[in-house]
């Protein structure tokens, strides 16, 4: 059986459990044992740790990395920001004697110590890598017609494995082709969705890139968008709510991927809590035929 | 050198625990770093060993969240300077012009500019360099009550300080979870106090207090 330490961060447990609820019952059909981090913290948020101080970042993802560690296990992320935060604290841990040393001399007081043994995946290269292709598409017993933009979130672009950045984003690509959706192109894959510049000017966030988006998307035909990040995921569903107050309305259902693999895989609608979404989801799994 | 290494030395063996930092920054150029409770000894340290001791000025320097004073002295040829911190929210500056009388008006002067308020100074009121009735809070050399965080970081950072989580979970959600067969929260560090605990305590080795500005005692930024 494939297992791995999984570490859940903040977003999806507290604010979008329906994706934790998928994602918990898709391992258990393609046989996936997630293992709980207990006594995990932040990974840390990758916006406002690295606004203050490289060190405090280090020293939390070192925590948390060595938690993996200690259970003997890589680890696997749900979400985009813990991914490229916690990897690329592995990277630098692993290469920057002194900076391991510093943070070792910290973490030696409460009897943990940063080895750099445990490797950190997305859950989209575990899918990929580790599940299969052919094992996902053995699952699928309800395939979508329905026509979806893809959004891969700029962390899924950061790479430590080799130099294309392209690589979990086609592994998403071609992950959600299984379950028989029709991708639309709309040209603006990459831009951001404005998760981070909310925290500096709203307006701008929402209009000079959410909005962009989502005026793309309509226009290639898309009827949902799918997501990697819940960050991502609160940006579509959150900042569409927001746009309202500037008289723009868009009503673009938006799932992650996660969602997408449960409900093709034929887990009960209801089971999957899709209710806790805040763009019309609910009447896409009506246009799914899953209801 | 032998004169620096003699200061240092001194210093360190009168104030023991109250010096945080002491180093030579360069020939003839040291500092001193100590509690702000314990300036007025270190002076008077200073005062009752060297007797050529002069006063050359004292700085003061708004960092945001903090003033900084730094108490400079010449001493045979080095230029001694002994530096505190004190918490913007305790608006005082404890005067050594009984000490050193050439403090005075210095201390005055900051008093002005800066706002702070003068405990046992013969002189406490303002008016040195401005008008006597110049408002509180128009001092030109005060800033706002700032730390290094935009506004809209605040709630994050205080949320991943204070809980180790940068999102608050409500009690909807904590329903809907256990409606879904899962814990009310997953396993994040906040659930266990000795996590908890382990966690701050990494932070506080680091400092973090001082860098995001972080009241440990009363959980929270000090600047909102």
């Amino acid at each position: 059986m494939i297992k791995y330490a999984f570490f859940l961060g903040c977003q999806t447990p507290m604010r979008l459990p329906n994706i934790e609820i998928a994602s918990r019952k898709v391992f258990e059909k393609i046989g996936l044992e997630a293992v709980d981090l207990l006594g995990y913290s932040c990974c840390p948020e990758p916006v406002v740790s690295r606004l203050i101080d490289e060190m405090s970042a280090l020293a939390i993802s070192a925590r948390n990395l060595t938690l993996a560690e200690e259970l003997g296990l890589d680890m696997m992320t749900l979400c985009n920001g813990c991914y490229e935060t916690l990897a690329e604290a592995n990277e630098i841990l692993r290469h920057d004697a002194d900076k391991r040393r510093k943070v070792n001399e910290i973490l030696k007081h409460y009897g943990k110590e940063y080895r750099g043994k445990s490797n950190v995946k997305h859950v989209i290269e575990v899918l990929y890598e580790d599940v299969g292709l052919e094992k996902i598409r053995s699952q699928i017993v309800k395939p979508q017609k329905i026509r979806v933009a893809l959004h891969y979130g700029c962390h899924l672009y950061r790479e430590y494995k080799s130099s294309d950045i392209m690589r979990k984003p086609m592994m998403m690509r071609e992950i959600a082709a299984q379950t028989g959706v029709k991708i639309v192109d709309y040209g603006l894959e990459r831009l951001c969705c404005g998760y981070p510049s909310m925290q500096a000017n709203e307006e701008f966030s929402l209009k000079n890139r959410l909005l962009l988006k989502l005026s793309k998307m309509r226009e290639a035909g898309a009827e949902a968008v799918v997501t990697a990040c819940p960050a991502c995921m609160i940006q579509f569903e959150i900042g569409q709510v927001m746009l309202k107050s500037y008289g723009i309305q868009y009503n673009m259902p938006c799932i992650n991927l996660m969602e997408l693999l449960a409900i093709s895989f034929g887990i009960p609608y209801k089971d999957l809590h899709l209710e806790l979404h805040r763009s019309p989801v609910l009447q896409l799994i009506q246009k799914m035929g899953v209801v | 050198m032998i004169l620096e290494s003699d200061v240092l030395n001194y210093l360190m063996e009168e104030l023991n625990g109250d010096i945080l930092e002491a180093y030579k920054q360069r020939e003839r150029r040291i500092f001193v770093k100590v509690k702000a409770a314990a300036v007025r000894r270190a002076v008077q340290a200073l005062k009752k060993r060297y007797q050529t001791l002069r006063f050359m000025t004292l700085s003061a320097v708004d960092l945001g969240l903090d003033m900084e004073y730094l108490y400079h002295f010449h001493i045979d040829g080095i230029v001694v300077t002994i530096r505190s911190l004190k918490p913007k929210e305790d608006n005082t500056l404890e005067s050594i012009a009984d000490l050193i009388p050439a403090a005075n008006f210095i201390e005055r002067e900051i008093s002005d500019l800066f706002g702070v308020k003068l405990i046992n100074h013969p002189q406490p009121e303002h008016g040195l360099i401005l008008t006597k009735d110049w408002p509180d809070d128009k001092r030109p050399l005060k800033k706002p009550f700032e730390g290094a965080l935009p506004p809209k970081a605040r709630p994050v950072a205080e949320a991943l300080i204070s809980s180790g989580c940068v999102a608050p979970i409500s009690a909807f959600i904590q329903k809907k979870r256990e409606e879904a067969g899962l814990q009310k929260s997953s396993a994040l560090v906040f659930t266990s106090e000795s996590s908890l605990n382990e966690f701050q305590g990494i932070l506080k080795e680091i400092n973090v207090g001082e860098k995001f500005g972080f009241d440990w005692e009363k959980k929270r930024l000090r600047y909102k």
